[in-house]
């Protein structure tokens, strides 16, 4: 009889049940940690069209305003991606340099033929998220910074935040954190070294304070699922 | 459906056996159906269920199926996972060279438009565009027929757009090789070469069948083809055209003129059988009219008092005070009556010596049908009393004769000379000139052709935008005679009859792709513009294929309208004013003061009197020989055969959903023996089929009961039994073009119904979603006794009431009281929720001890709806609109039946009256969710996916849903809707194409109907067809399967208004500032929307009118929307006002007592014994109750 289950396998179970008990807590801790948008989306960098933008050469060094380019951030619930005449603005053959040739061809090629350049989009909200007004965010003052990342200093684009519900909610239940200046909803580097790399007490703008930015929304930020499910 | 399978039913208590009794509406019964009406216990069963039987079962699969199926998907999901981890690669498109400069990216723009209406007329609109793709479609405010409002029609017109069966190329009946694809291209060579023949004979032999359409553009693009073939035949077709009108207008001026009317100038409307509210060229101005004549809000407001003659309920009978059941060819009996009582009053009217020769001759069989009872005590006839009411001073110059399509000349005749003898013409109605190409008889041009076809005398037949093969009379075998023809072109939108019988048929651009003009009811000229490109290009427009076949050159239809309306103008070419002009009328979509002034012509009363003596009054119909009454459907006279959205509205009056069943009266069904079985538990109802024969024809319909009609009619609609429509309408209900001989109108007598041996399930709605044993669902009071009231509230400075939740003070207006809210306690809360009890003055306690803010429910805006029963006739526009807007889904016919529609607004319909054959009135009433403040079914959620947001919405997190359905359970409105299946992809909404279902899986694939999409995995599923795709809100979830949904106040509205004003660095939304679909689209103003803490805003002013009630507001669910109740003017010597205030006051609790905060109000609230026994919520309300049950005190 002694032959058929040696000693050690009386310690089966406990070392079963402690398997299972560390390993329920592993495949939380690793569901909590690698399914979440924070973990799949932060940093998705697909590859551009051509030889794609750089955001850090034209905004970043050239200082080129966001809303040269996306010119309906303010006035529409969509930052648009520039039509292909507004790279032409500046790319155009007049203005042609031998580096030049290899770098914007694609640009003047779709120009050329009239069609559009098939950018790879990064920021996707879910489609239950029907109602993101860009329009409202930056009147509100809430940098781009804020949910696009530094994209002064992105040879390629990436996404930087996680852009999940949490994070939303985390920013419209504590604007405070978040809203800049008015004037100063573009100026990502500013936002990110002179604005939000200071404690929220430190911020003082010409004396404008967090504060007073958040008592100056004629509402605060809506919290209830109409907001951005409907 | 036999199955019994709700789990939680069994070892039900039976149903009380007792009579019930049924909801009591101004002191009389309000019921739904018959099977209401009757209250057989296995449909009380059906009621007292979440949902009809066989609701929670799959589409169409047996156990059986399931099995096999679910081994075959599980095998298809094992292949789906792997694409599956790939992050889908979504790519911006943006403008390349251009941005025109109006498009904002994500901002919808608005063009202005019109639809030309079959009959003539047009629909003013305005149609909303997402970057270039209409998606919705608006009433346009400029517009003199429509300001802003829109029918059912115009609104589900964008649907037709993108209807996934639309011709997409032209075709070519090759006589050796059969149907090929072809190219606009390959068809102009076959025009050049096989039309040059008739250059010579100047166009003899070739006749062109288009609608009757008017506007300088159409003139235009004719006039061009009558230079080439000045010879060809013309002919304008429309099925629902009718001769009678016009016939009747040649009696009375001698020339032809059509009617305008001015609805609310009239104080008295007597209709004798039409309906001015729906299938009219001016019925939405005539519904805005009527409308207005039908809210008094103070004890002097006017009230139009309206009486109608019909033979079945329409819109207007329901909302119509006096209403008399007549067979059509009865009416005219009617008509006579009416001028005999009227002469007798009033001897020395104008023309009154020839009328009453005339009538003296005339001979009237007798028939009970006439004798309309009259109020107790009353010594003269309905005929004397009417009379009296239109001679009345008052009414003189202010009251409205009216004659429908189905009858004779002679009536319409009649109805002129009345309006003319009582002062009407100019203020009530006025005259416009009808050309005499309009006035030419209906079906005299299509009958020549018809012949000349058959004789060979036409070889080449054009047919524009017309479907003669399908709706021509059928006596004239047109589809026979079409064949012979050699060449036949067909120019059409969609797949029709027609084009699958021609030898091109080539596909049409839609309305809104193409441009040109119509003219309006009142003769303003209207202008087309493209809201996109034609999706199936090329494709053009009735005008330019005109323009191309007079030039052999593609001509744009730009500049086709341009050159028109110069001309019209008077203009030279080049002309920067016309520019001007031009840009103007686009933008407004009407050319500014293009109506032509009215005319006054004058009466002939003699050729009227000559047309009275030779009217023909038959005795009344019987059940051996009926009338035949055809009407317009849901889906008018065919042309919106495959749109998915009008055939489930259904008919506004049977509720009946794609179908068109022959409805009787329920005395003649029962004397017939064809009354259908009925809804119970367990069944589906199934109407009996019939052979309806008349005049030697036969076909096989469907029978209905329809409570109100006139006994002996049957009334059956054009417009179904579609042979090639597409995936939608091919083969829904019955064509009755078939039984249709030319020269008929709408009503043929002689027919005959036979009961047959067979079934037909019936898909209709009048059961669902009832509020069955609630009392006082919808609510109406006499105006004399509104009066009373009114003026005695308002003596007492009581002229309105304080709004309940914005005061804090529990005060009952007029319409509470005659509901239970005057006998249950003020607040029957378990918990106190002291963020609502007052809105404008919270209770202390809500405020957020941290930061001082005030509670979440009084800040402004606070949303609120209110929707009037008194203006509201039922026509469903406003259930297209929600549907249009919120991306809604059909669900087709058998998902009806099993109730599993998904509108978010329903339009109740009830019948009023103790007797089942005959209802004294109709009312129907819109319910979507009213917004609980205190919402049952947030209680109930598991997980939080319905909660309230801070403007008193009660919102619907569509991804948290888990599909529990407790909500849908706990709501008492039963306005919750759940998506059983992905209805977003089934065939009714653009999916399930059988290129994309496996071959194995799909059953029969020559009908497309194919494989059960919910067994495929998503990933695999059935594609959307990609232009269906295109009709979505982009603001708005496309729910999927499992979801619950429900109307949230169009809160994509609402965030885009806040957004709008928060970027103008403005306060609130004022009042107006946009409107939620369905207040936008209903014609007859019934709906109202905005912030209930503005006191200036139109629905706090309705709130706190006496009218308002809200809808089971006992149940202190605390509901947002308040209906107001509908107010109706008997004449008091036909039906004396009763108050029924006294019906249920036990203790004679006069307003004072009411309007008092509830703590000293110890009285008859409490107990009702009536009520107790019949409302299970009632009962329930009392028991939450803190003081124990007794005697009443």
């Amino acid at each position: 009889m002694s032959a058929l289950f040696p000693k050690w396998m009386n310690a089966l179970p406990t070392l079963g049940a402690g398997a299972a008990f560390f390993g329920l807590i592993g495949v939380v801790w690793g569901t909590w940690y690698w399914a979440t948008p924070d973990y799949t989306r932060v940093g998705y960098m697909p590859t551009q069209p051509g030889t794609g933008f750089s955001h850090q050469l034209h905004a970043g060094q050239l200082g080129i305003d966001c809303r040269y380019c996306h010119t309906k951030v303010e006035k529409s619930p969509e930052a648009n991606i520039p039509n292909v005449a507004t790279c032409m603005g500046c790319h155009a053959e007049e203005r042609l340099r031998n580096w030049d040739i290899h770098r914007v061809g694609f640009v003047r090629e779709a120009y050329a033929e009239d069609r559009s350049i098939e950018w790879r989009r990064i920021h996707k909200l879910p489609d239950y998220v029907r109602n993101f007004p860009h329009d409202a965010h930056v009147k509100a003052g809430v940098s781009c910074f804020s949910c696009h990342g530094q994209i002064m200093g992105m040879p390629v684009v990436y996404q930087a935040e996680g852009l999940h519900m949490g994070w939303c909610l985390d920013c419209h239940r504590n604007p405070e954190k978040h809203m800049v200046p008015p004037d100063k909803v573009t100026d990502l580097v500013w936002v990110e070294t002179e604005w939000l790399a200071r404690p929220i007490a430190g911020r003082n703008y010409n004396g404008v304070t967090p504060q007073q930015l958040v008592d100056s929304l004629r509402r605060s930020p809506p919290q209830t699922c109409g907001a951005c499910h409907h | 459906m036999t199955q019994h399978q709700c789990p939680s039913s069994k070892g039900k208590v039976e149903p009380p056996s007792g009579p019930r009794h049924l909801a009591r509406l101004n002191g009389r019964a309000a019921w739904r159906s018959t099977e209401e009406f009757v209250d057989a216990p296995d449909f009380r069963e059906f009621l007292e269920r979440e949902f009809p039987a066989g609701a929670s079962e799959l589409l169409s699969t047996s156990r059986r199926d399931f099995v096999k199926l679910m081994g075959a998907s599980l095998a298809l999901a094992g292949a789906a996972t792997i694409p599956g981890c790939r992050r889908p690669d979504h790519k911006i498109l943006a403008y390349s060279r251009e941005v025109p400069e109006e498009i904002i990216p994500g901002k919808p723009l608005f063009y202005a438009t019109a639809m030309p209406l079959p009959c003539g007329g047009a629909e003013g609109l305005l149609v909303e565009t997402h970057e270039g793709r209409p998606t919705k479609i608006e009433g346009n405010p400029l517009h003199p027929n429509n300001r802003g409002r829109a029918s059912a029609e115009a609104l589900a017109s964008v649907l037709g757009l993108y209807d996934p069966d639309r011709l997409v190329n032209p075709r070519y009946d090759n006589p050796a090789r059969g149907r090929l694809n072809a190219t606009w291209d390959d068809f102009r060579v076959w025009a050049e070469r096989e039309l040059k023949a008739y250059d010579a004979t100047g166009g003899e032999g070739v006749a062109f069948i288009a609608e009757p359409t008017e506007g300088p553009a159409w003139e235009h693009a004719r006039a061009m083809l009558r230079k080439r073939w000045p010879n060809a035949e013309w002919v304008a077709w429309s099925p629902a055209a009718v001769d009678e009108p016009i016939a009747g207008a040649r009696i009375a001026f001698g020339e032809p003129f059509r009617e305008l009317f001015f609805t609310e100038r009239a104080r008295v409307i007597v209709s004798l059988d039409r309906n001015l509210l729906e299938d009219e060229p001016g019925a939405i101005a005539n519904s805005r009219g009527v409308a207005s004549m039908r809210r008094p809000m103070t004890s002097h407001d006017e009230m139009s008092r309206i009486y109608v003659a019909e033979s079945a309920f329409s819109t207007l009978g329901g909302l119509a005070d006096h209403r008399v059941r007549l067979a059509p060819s009865r009416i005219a009996a009617f008509a006579v009556e009416l001028v005999r009582a009227l002469l007798r009053r009033n001897p020395d009217l104008p023309g009154a010596s020839r009328l009453r020769d005339a009538l003296a001759a005339l001979s009237v069989p007798a028939g009970d049908d006439l004798q309309i009872p009259m109020a107790s005590g009353e010594s003269g006839s309905f005929f004397d009393a009417l009379a009296a009411d239109l001679l009345a001073t008052e009414h003189l110059g202010r009251s409205l004769i009216v004659a429908g399509a189905t009858q004779p000349p002679a009536v319409h005749a009649l109805t002129h000379a009345l309006n003319a003898a009582l002062g009407n013409v100019g203020t009530t109605v006025a005259y416009l000139p009808v050309s005499e190409e309009r006035a030419a008889p209906a079906h005299a041009g299509i009958r020549r052709v018809a012949e000349r076809m058959r004789s060979g005398g036409i070889t080449a037949v054009f047919c524009l935008n017309v479907n003669p093969v399908y709706d021509a009379p059928a006596d004239l075998n047109f589809a026979e005679a079409y064949a012979r023809v050699p060449a036949r072109v067909c120019l059409s939108v969609g797949a029709n009859e027609t084009a699958a019988a021609s030898t091109w048929s080539l596909n049409g651009a839609h309305y809104l792709e193409s441009w040109g003009d119509a003219v309006a009811d009142d003769g303003t000229i209207s202008a087309i513009q493209p809201m996109i490109a034609p999706l199936y290009e090329p494709a053009h427009s009735p005008i330019e294929f005109l323009a191309m076949l007079a030039g052999g050159e593609a001509v744009s239809g730009h500049d086709l309208v341009r050159a028109a309306w110069r001309e019209r103008l008077g203009f030279a070419e080049g002309d920067a004013r016309f520019e001007r002009v031009w840009r103007r009328a686009l933008h407004d979509g009407l050319l500014a003061n293009s109506a032509p002034s009215p005319v006054r012509p004058s009466v002939r009363f003699e050729a009227i009197a000559e047309s009275l003596a030779g009217l023909d009054v038959p005795a009344p119909p019987t059940s051996a020989s009926m009338e035949l009454v055809f009407t317009l459907g849901a889906v008018g006279d065919g042309r919106h055969g495959n749109n998915g959205w009008l055939h489930e509205k259904g008919d506004p009056v049977t509720k009946v959903a794609w179908d068109n069943p022959a409805a009787v009266s329920p005395a003649t069904a029962k004397a017939l023996n064809l009354e259908p079985d009925p809804y119970t538990a367990r069944q589906e109802p199934r109407a009996r089929v019939a052979a309806l024969s008349i005049g030697g024809r036969d076909i096989r319909v469907p029978v209905w009961i329809s409570p109100g009609m006139a006994d002996g009619v049957i009334s059956l609609a054009f417009g179904y039994g579609r042979e090639v429509c597409g995936l939608v309408g091919t083969g829904v209900g019955v064509n009755a073009y078939t039984v249709r001989q030319a020269g008929q109108g709408r009503v043929v007598r002689g027919a005959t119904l036979t009961r047959t041996g067979d079934h037909y399930p019936i898909s209709s709605t009048q059961n669902h979603w009832s509020l069955e044993s609630r009392t006082a669902v919808a609510r109406e009071i006499d105006l004399p006794i509104f009066r009373e009231r009114m003026a005695g509230l308002e003596h007492a400075g009581k002229a309105t009431v304080k709004d309940p939740f914005v005061t804090g003070v529990a005060s009952l207006g007029l319409a509470e009281k005659l509901g239970e809210l005057s006998h249950t306690p003020p607040n029957l809360s378990l918990y106190e929720n002291p963020y609502n009890q007052s809105l404008g003055n919270p209770d202390p306690r809500a405020i957020d001890p941290k930061t001082g803010a005030p509670p979440a429910y009084s800040t402004r805006p606070q949303w609120g709806m209110t929707i009037d029963l008194s203006s509201c006739s039922g026509c469903g526009a406003c259930i297209i609109a929600c549907q249009s807007e919120n991306n809604i889904p059909v669900v087709g016919k058998k998902e009806v039946a099993k109730g599993r529609e998904m509108h978010w607004i329903r339009v109740d319909r009830y019948f009023v009256g103790d007797d089942l054959n005959d209802p004294e009135e109709m009312i129907s009433q819109p319910v979507a969710c009213v917004q609980c403040e205190n919402a049952p079914c947030e209680t109930v959620c598991p997980v939080n996916a319905t909660v309230h947001d801070g403007e008193g919405l009660n919102v619907m997190a569509y991804n948290r849903c888990i599909g529990t359905r407790y909500c849908m359970n706990n709501c008492p409105y039963k306005a919750r809707r759940f998506n059983f299946f992905d209805w977003a992809q089934s065939k009714f909404n653009g999916g399930l194409d059988p290129r994309y279902v496996p071959e194995s899986m799909a059953k029969d694939s020559a009908t497309r109907i194919t494989f059960n999409q919910n067994f495929i995995p998503p990933r695999l599923r059935a594609k959307l067809d990609e232009i269906s795709k295109m009709k979505q809100n982009p603001d708005v979830t496309v729910r999927g399967r499992g979801v619950m949904e429900k109307c949230t106040f169009c809160i994509q509205r609402i965030n885009r208004a806040r957004v709008e004003m928060k970027l103008q660095d403005l306060g609130n939304v004022p009042d107006g500032f946009f409107q939620v679909a369905c207040q936008q689209a209903c014609p007859s103003e019934a709906i109202v929307f905005g912030d209930i803490l503005d006191p200036d805003s139109a629905v706090s002013k309705n709130r706190t009118s006496h009218r308002g009630y809200l809808l089971l507001g006992y149940l202190n669910t605390r509901p947002r929307t308040s209906h107001m109740l509908r107010v109706r003017n008997p004449n008091p010597a036909i039906r004396v006002a009763v108050d029924h205030f006294h019906d249920h006051d036990h203790g004679g609790h006069e307003s004072e007592g009411h309007d008092e905060p509830a703590g000293d109000a110890q009285h008859s609230w409490r107990h009702d014994p009536v009520r107790r026994t019949d409302d299970g919520g009632y009962t329930l309300s009392l028991k939450v109750l803190p003081i124990p049950m007794g005697a009443p005190a």
